[in-house]
């Protein structure tokens, strides 16, 4: 029998019973005598409640549409091949928009040079506007950098820790301090991680703003996240695993290699891919440790190979927070803006779905 | 199972030594404990670093304090605020003007009748005005002397600055002249008052006369004052600390004096989590409740997913929806005539406390709900149906029995709500309009429609421009432990109540 049935028939008996013990004075009857009365209430409260949740879809739902129909008109094209390649490749550049024999002209930074010259001696008076024209392509690859870069050094340390926690501690003081402190260091706000790694990494190890700066900020930033997923789906894993194990004479370490970590590495892939999504989103850690508002050469345009890892990148979350609070909003700035969030939001949630699901997946598959 | 039995003899072949194994087995094990010790570790630095950068503040402010002693600023400031309080009181005239006229339109008055009708008002207003004109020419000669006095005293060079001071307190033994001179020319001219047509006008006019003695009365305070100060007076070291947690002013890069007091920063702060809050609790809440208590299973499949696949949106997301999309369509909506009732409204700010407040309730419904929702869940069976069985119906049960069994962890759940919007950035630095000053509460509820700045919104916004080591960026720092503080203190609490929720259904 459900929940569903066994309620229904509950509720049924108390029918029948206020109907037989209506004159009777005792309180508990008198709560049920005016039965329709509670009947209504309790319909009216489900429907409030109702209308509470799907409110908050409503809400989602329509952020989702209004930056998805007006960031698709940027990135989709009518024609073939359906999406806007120019936008995706380029960089960011500044766009002039000016009058030209009765038309007007709207002309990213490198096109308006060319047109300069094509006519001469012609001068115009062109209002520039920043970013707005070209694409977001180095922005794209800069926080594909960090992603990986910090994903790489949370999962190394979150994995090996939640190992530790799960199979070797004991709990003793210091294991409930380590305790303590991922569970405090999860509540901390992402702009304290900022000047965080401002202080230590960019200024105290002189690193600058740079890429290796921004993995380790974000890397620590996600780490708690990571390590508690992890554990959790360690310790999912069946203690008779272990045991038998054991009892074959394999070593500890060998224990966790063949017979712990593999039937707990899917769960534990799955929600790091949240953390994913988190660090993708985040933007406050790598404003001033990381992200660069204009940068002209790609990351791998590099003089020495170490260049690489101490240059700061252009990064989608940063490009959407100068482009919406360093400029106007009107017409010629729409594009970028919402071009940009569109992707950035297409991205993140991509990632997010594919967590999700896969842990949906994973769920009603996976019993002991 | 399968899988154990296929796999490979767990037993090496090559035996290595015992006392081998074991040492790798250990150092396994110390690279894994090493791991888990960075957390502790990454703790410890965060808080060094924030006491490393913030702690310097403390002596660089008392500094700056002494400074605004020594150059005589103080000095200069005491006169600064009568004169403050003159244009405060110029303002009051041109608001009952404002008034006036606007009763006199709904009169159906001409503006040349309007005009007519005021105009001795004009005169007086434009006379009381004229009263503050040597004083104002005071204040602008003894601040140029100050200034004058406080960069050299900056650039490290005390000679003279002796008789710096003693002229500067020579020009600012005048102020007995003129304030009484101004005494009697603004008695004068309130023996000439104008009478108003309006009543409730000459109501606050009148008030606004008794204002003006009270003000007048403080001129004797003043030049006491004036007289008392000293430059050599040291400045108390708790000074520093105190000018900080309670000083409501947050100026930087003035040519006059800079200001680090965090409580507009703190009160906006609480403003923008009071309203999200306000807006997310009763929605997290109640779609929880509808989740766990009352969906279809098909709803529930839905839901769920759907509410934490919201808390993956980006927050820089969100503020730019903001900005776009959101403060639009509050400030349209506060003009329409729908809301002609509300006093406050039209809004002027379309960026302000209840933008930002409105997206950070959307950040805060998906840990309100999961957690909640979890809550919910954990409350043992065995309590609904006992309650089913004393005849409860739903209703009955969720709200005497479920809601109470899982109180502490809802209360967990809207305390993490609060620490992840308190903490939160991009969203308020976006929305929350950024103007650095304490709401005006006289509005009452109108003031949930000013813009304010934030702890959070004020160290992204100036930590990229500051310059390092400057008090200024210490400030900042200083800023981030407060916030440090306080996120830490929220998630104590939340912890505390979930042990507690733990014991009650256990």
């Amino acid at each position: 029998m459900n929940d569903e049935a066994r309620m229904t028939n509950v509720e049924g008996m108390t029918n029948d019973e206020t109907a037989s013990n209506a004159g009777s004075p005792s309180s508990f009857v008198i709560r049920h005598s005016s039965f329709g009365r509670g009947r209504f209430l309790e319909a009216l409260t489900f429907w409030i409640f109702r209308l509470a949740t799907y409110l908050i879809l409503a809400a989602a739902t329509y952020i989702f549409l209004d930056i998805g129909i007006k960031g698709g008109r940027t990135v989709f094209t009518r024609t073939a091949p359906f999406i806007n390649v120019a936008f995706l490749s380029q960089a960011p550049q500044t766009l002039y928009v000016f009058d030209f024999a009765g038309k007007k002209m709207t002309l990213g930074d490198r096109e308006f040079r060319d047109w300069k010259s094509v006519h001469p001696g012609v001068e115009v008076e062109a209002t520039s506007v920043a970013y707005s024209a070209g694409g977001i392509w180095p922005c794209i690859v800069g926080t594909a950098l960090l992603v990986i870069g910090s994903m790489a050094l949370a999962l190394g340390i979150g994995i090996s820790s939640a190992i530790y926690l799960s199979e070797y501690s004991r709990n003793g003081p210091l294991i409930r301090l380590v305790r303590i402190a991922i569970l405090n260091l999860a509540g901390v706000p992402s702009i304290v991680f900022g000047l965080f790694g401002f202080g230590l990494f960019v200024i105290f190890f002189g690193w600058n703003v740079s890429l290796i700066a921004g993995w380790f900020t974000l890397g620590l930033m996600v780490l708690p996240a990571i390590i508690t997923a992890s554990e959790e789906s360690l310790r999912a894993v069946p203690q008779g695993l272990r045991e038998g194990s054991l009892a074959l004479g394999a070593s500890k370490w060998q224990t966790i290699r063949k017979n712990v970590l593999p039937y707990a590495l899917p769960g534990i892939l799955t929600s790091s891919i949240l953390g994913i999504a988190r660090v993708a989103g985040e933007t406050a850690p790598i404003m001033f440790t990381a992200a660069y508002a204009m940068k002209d050469e790609m990351p791998w345009q590099v003089a020495r190979f170490t260049d690489f890892f101490f240059q700061g990148v252009m990064a989608l979350p940063y490009h959407i927070y100068v482009v919406s609070s360093k400029i106007p909003q009107n017409e010629y700035t729409e594009r970028v803006q919402y071009g940009s969030a569109f992707v950035f939001l297409f991205l993140v949630m991509l990632i997010a779905l594919t967590s999700i699901v896969l842990r949906e997946r994973s769920r009603s598959r996976l019993s002991w | 199972m399968e899988r154990v039995a296929a796999s490979r003899i767990l037993i090496p072949a090559r035996r290595k030594s015992r006392r081998a194994q074991m040492a790798i087995e250990q150092g396994i094990k110390a690279f894994f404990g090493g791991n888990a010790l960075v957390a502790v570790i990454v703790l410890a630095l965060i808080t060094i670093f924030l006491f490393r950068e913030g702690f310097g503040f403390f002596g660089q402010n008392l500094a700056n304090l002494q400074l605004y002693r020594q150059a005589g600023l103080e000095y200069v400031d005491i006169i600064r605020a009568v004169t403050t309080q003159h244009e405060a009181l110029s303002r009051k005239l041109s608001e009952i003007r404002l008034r006036e006229v606007r009763s006199l339109e709904k009169r159906n008055a001409a503006p040349d009748e309007i005009n007519a009708a005021l105009a001795p008002f004009d005169q007086f207003a434009s006379g009381f005005s004229d009263t503050a004109e040597n004083l104002h020419g005071l204040v602008s000669d003894l601040t140029e002397q100050a200034s004058a006095l406080k960069e050299q005293l900056a650039a490290g060079n005390n000679s003279g600055s002796e008789t710096a001071l003693r002229a500067l307190r020579e020009r600012g033994a005048t102020f007995e002249s003129v304030s009484a001179e101004m005494t009697a020319s603004v008695s004068n001219l309130m023996a000439t008052a104008p009478a108003l047509p309006d009543t409730a006008e000459q109501k606050s006019f009148d008030q606004w006369k008794i204002a003006v003695r009270d003000y007048l009365a403080g001129f004797p305070v003043a030049s006491k004052k004036l007289r008392e100060w000293s430059a050599d007076e040291p400045i108390p070291w708790y000074r520093s600390l105190s000018s900080f947690l309670f000083g409501r002013e947050w100026v930087t890069a003035s040519f006059w004096q800079d200001w680090y007091g965090i409580v507009p920063l703190l009160v906006g702060s609480v403003m923008v989590s009071i309203v999200a809050l306000v807006i997310a609790v009763p929605l997290g809440v109640a779609s929880a409740i509808y989740v766990s208590e009352v969906a279809s299973r098909h709803e529930k499949r839905l839901i769920k997913p759907y509410i934490e696949f919201i808390s993956a949106i980006p927050s820089v997301v969100l503020g730019f929806f903001g900005i776009a999309v959101v403060g639009q369509a509050i400030r349209a909506a506060s003009q329409s005539s729908l809301f002609k009732w509300v006093s406050f409204f039209p809004i002027s700010e379309r960026l302000n406390i209840f933008t930002a407040g409105c997206l950070l309730a959307l950040m805060a419904v998906p840990t309100i709900f999961t957690l909640a929702e979890d809550a919910l869940r954990n409350v043992p069976r065995g309590f609904k149906e006992a309650s089913y069985a004393l005849g409860a119906n739903r209703l009955q049960t969720i709200a005497r029995v479920i809601v109470p069994a899982s109180l502490s962890g809802i209360v967990s759940a809207v305390l993490l709500g609060l620490g992840r919007v308190i903490g939160e950035t991009m969203v308020v630095l976006l929305c929350a309009g950024n103007r650095i000053a304490i709401p005006d509460f006289s509005q009452g509820l109108g003031a949930v429609f000013q813009p304010v700045h934030t702890m959070t919104g004020i160290i992204a916004q100036e930590m990229g421009e500051v310059v390092r080591g400057s008090t200024h960026y210490r400030a900042l720092f200083m800023v981030g432990l407060v916030l440090f503080t306080i996120t830490l203190g929220i998630n104590w609490l939340a912890q505390r109540f979930v042990a507690r929720f733990r014991m009650s259904v256990g």
